[in-house]
């Protein structure tokens, strides 16, 4: 359903699409006056903004949220008087929304200013100066960020090998923690942990150290097409130490439009719930959030678009003799064998951004989101020039 | 001028004679639906019962200006890009309000609505050892945070206009960690002039130099009093004294959470650190800007709500109910009774007015600034559910 090329996307934007894609429907007198006032907007909104380098280094998804999704907004907000009011109501909404899609309960839903706000109140909640945090090192960097604000210790745990989360290591390290972050598929690495694994994870954790709440942070989990995966909501539902978070900035298409939730047993959502509520919550973002977790043939759509571009890009690089990890998530995590900051500014200079340092990788690995297929055949070529690959070898 | 209101409204032919109706006002997004050939929304979908009068949450009726939605619709474009990456981006936001303050970007931190500011505030400058000092009535947040930390509060009486009693205030400022200054004052309405709010900073900063003062500005857009001014000056004067602003209330945008505190630089780099990662959505940034950019528009909001204001506290006086001053967008009524039994029987004719506000829950009702015509029509279940006071 998103076949357009990116050129077409931007010489015409998303709200004027929106519009033309709207005049085709009804033929009534007064509708077409309705459809006037729209008109005036999107006529105007019409100054196109100068072009940008391709963005390849936030993870974002290139097509932004689905058009059924974006009507909604540009409905519900009509000409912007509940824009104005507290958004209360829809909040309700939204965790009902998100209660049917996984077929549970409102009580088991919280939601936030990101997913960022919710795993903040989980280390908030469930952590102290004496109940530390373990984390992958390297993993999505929030919860230690936040630990380090409040005084929370960090655990962090060396990736293994194969730069997976060293499952294992950090269920040793999990013992008298206040919380074990996992991210799966893990950022920046891209790498995934397959269910048994995850599972057997779990149980280990719960057994040895009872009292660690268990943070699984499943931020890419609409990309991952290995068939070992599994989410872990079910496990999340029932049991008050494990949590789910996900994200609408993903494969949602909604970066910035900052919905997160989070999955889990009553009793804990009430207290990540108690921490800060929904005051961070925008009414776009509700509005998009429902019709966008209702329409399940779009993002497997996006999975199928990102799965396509994804495989293109690895490929590229393993001919070039540039090996990536198995991603499983809308990025690469590529060894150039070089620093990554030589490579970024190089690409920067050519038109294209990809991702800061992460360290300890920043002298070999860079990390590379996938754009839309069209972008990345052009940001092959540059990546070739960088390397110094020629064309024919790649 | 595009989508003004009133040329939507033509455009739908939907305008009546006279000031909007709010049945018109909460249809649009009907209409809007209608319009975008939209699936067809749901009840809840719509922002609420054509009939409801909803003057309870001090928000501004009309919503953002023409200026703000026209940019919120452009910026459909960048939905799926972060806040940092949008055009226009946070930064871009920040160094608007600085500009429009003429301050620096460094004096300007971002909040998901001041709601996140004063939060932050409550934790960079109190401890279990170093009070919070608020009015009793205020805006709660500062309150509800302290305790969640366990932060001790004290609370001081407002004067009987319903204003903060800065004399007392000041007292039990010493040795605080922060004293939370709402001006105008959230639920009473009063405000302090310029002069009042200068000597009692220097009082608190002479008394208790180590004690931070937040200044909260969230009713700024909507004062008319001629002795009030911003306290700016005095935040970018004072190291640990900073305000707070809104674009919840004259801006319209309560939706779409964008507040901002400014200060010295290194009060202000705090308040960066603690930020929510990405706590502004990347079209409330695009509306924030035009909103920032159109000063006019804030300006004619303020005539027009200051108008609402003086027909709104004739009627309860003209009902004989006294009515505190205010320069903000509702109004605290000594209705005499309990605001409980009023607001139900309001709520019975669909007018929604604030709930309770201890220690004034017995006494009095706060009633938010719709429309006029909005007025006109909670005018009337106001006389019939209060009657005339009796004298």
């Amino acid at each position: 359903m998103r076949a357009r090329s990116r050129s077409t996307e931007e010489a015409m934007p998303l709200s004027r699409r929106a519009f033309v894609k709207a005049l085709g429907i009804g033929s009534a007198g007064v509708f077409a006056a309705r459809r006037d006032a729209w008109a005036e907007v999107a006529a105007q909104a019409t100054s196109a903004p100068p072009p940008r380098p391709l963005l390849l280094h936030n993870n974002e998804n290139p097509l932004g949220p689905g058009q059924a999704a974006l009507d909604a907004l540009r409905s519900a907000l009509g000409a912007g008087e509940p824009a104005g009011r507290y958004v209360f109501s829809r909040v309700g909404e939204l965790h009902q929304a998100i209660a049917e899609r996984f077929a549970t309960r409102p009580e088991n839903v919280v939601t936030g200013c990101g997913s960022t706000q919710i795993l903040r109140a989980a280390v908030q909640m469930f952590t102290s100066p004496t109940r530390p945090l373990v984390a992958g090192d390297l993993t999505y960097e929030e919860c230690a960020g936040y630990a380090e604000l409040i005084g929370t210790p960090v655990r962090a745990v060396p990736l293994d090998r194969a730069l997976k989360l060293d499952l294992p290591a950090m269920a040793d390290a999990a013992k008298g923690a206040g919380v074990v972050f996992l991210n799966n598929p893990n950022n920046p690495t891209a790498t995934l942990h397959g269910a048994d694994a995850v599972g057997g994870f779990i149980d280990r954790v719960l057994t040895a150290s009872p009292d660690t709440t268990i943070l699984i942070d499943e931020a890419y989990h609409d990309y991952v097409t290995d068939p070992s995966h599994q989410t872990q909501v079910k496990t999340a539902l029932r049991n008050p130490r494990v949590i789910v978070a996900r994200t609408f900035s993903k494969a949602h298409g909604m970066a910035g439009m900052r919905v997160g939730y989070a999955l889990g047993h009553p009793d804990t959502i009430r207290r990540l719930e108690s921490w800060e509520g929904s005051n961070a919550l925008n009414v776009a973002g509700l509005v998009v959030a429902i019709a966008s977790i209702r329409d399940q043939a779009r993002l497997d759509a996006e999975r199928d678009r990102n799965t396509q571009a994804r495989q293109f890009t690895i490929d590229w690089f393993a001919r070039a003799g540039f090996p990536a990890t198995d991603s499983q998530t809308n990025f690469l995590f590529v060894n150039i064998k070089r620093p990554a900051r030589e490579f970024r500014d190089a690409c920067r200079a050519q038109g294209v951004v990809v991702a800061r340092d992460f360290p300890p990788f920043e002298k070999s690995h860079v990390r590379i989101s996938i754009g839309t297929l069209d972008e990345m055949k052009q940001a092959v070529d540059v990546f070739g020039k960088v390397l110094g690959v020629k064309a024919k070898a790649a | 001028m595009l989508l003004s209101r009133r040329s939507f409204l033509d455009a739908v032919g939907l305008r009546e004679a006279g000031p909007l109706s709010p049945a018109v006002v909460a249809a649009r997004g009907r209409e809007a639906a209608v319009a975008a050939g939209a699936p067809a929304l749901g009840a809840t979908d719509l922002p609420g019962d054509p009939a409801e009068i909803r003057i309870s949450s001090n928000e501004n009726p009309l919503g953002p200006g023409p200026a703000a939605m026209r940019a919120f619709v452009r910026a459909f474009e960048d939905a799926g890009r972060y806040p940092t990456n949008a055009r226009p981006s946070m930064a871009e936001l920040r160094h608007t309000v600085a500009r429009r303050l003429s301050v620096r970007p460094e004096n300007v931190a971002l909040g998901a609505g001041s709601w996140e500011l004063l939060r932050t505030a409550v934790r960079l400058y109190t401890s279990s050892s170093r009070h919070l000092v608020t009015a009793s009535p205020s805006f709660e947040q500062p309150e509800t945070m302290a305790e969640q930390i366990g932060s001790p509060v004290r609370r001081v009486p407002v004067d009987t206009d319903g204003r903060l009693d800065i004399d007392r205030m000041a007292q039990a400022a010493r040795w605080a960690g922060l004293v939370f200054f709402c001006n105008p004052n959230n639920p009473t309405g009063g405000v302090h002039g310029a002069r009042a709010v200068a000597d009692f900073v220097t009082r608190v900063r002479r008394e208790s130099p180590e004690t931070a003062i937040l200044i909260d500005e969230a009713y700024h857009d909507y004062v008319t009093d001629a002795d009030y001014a911003t306290a700016l000056p005095l935040a970018l004067e004072h190291p640990n004294v900073f305000i707070t602003r809104t674009l919840s209330k004259a801006y319209g945008m309560a939706g779409l959470r964008v507040g901002y505190a400014v200060g010295q630089a290194r009060t202000i780099e705090a308040f960066n650190r603690w930020a929510i990662t990405f706590n502004q959505n990347s079209l409330s940034v695009a509306a924030a800007v035009a909103s920032l950019e159109d000063p006019e528009h804030i300006a004619k909001e303020r005539a027009r709500n200051a108008e609402v204001r003086r027909f709104t506290a004739t009627l309860f006086q003209d009902l004989g109910y006294r009515v505190l001053p205010s320069d903000t967008n509702f109004v605290l009524v000594e209705i005499g009774r309990p605001a409980r039994d009023f607001r139900e029987a309001c709520a019975k004719h669909r007018v929604l007015v604030g709930r309770d506000f201890p220690p004034f829950g017995q006494t009095h009702t706060r009633v938010s600034l719709g429309t006029l015509d909005e007025m006109k029509r909670a005018g009337s279940v106001f006389a019939e559910v209060l009657g005339k006071r009796q004298k």
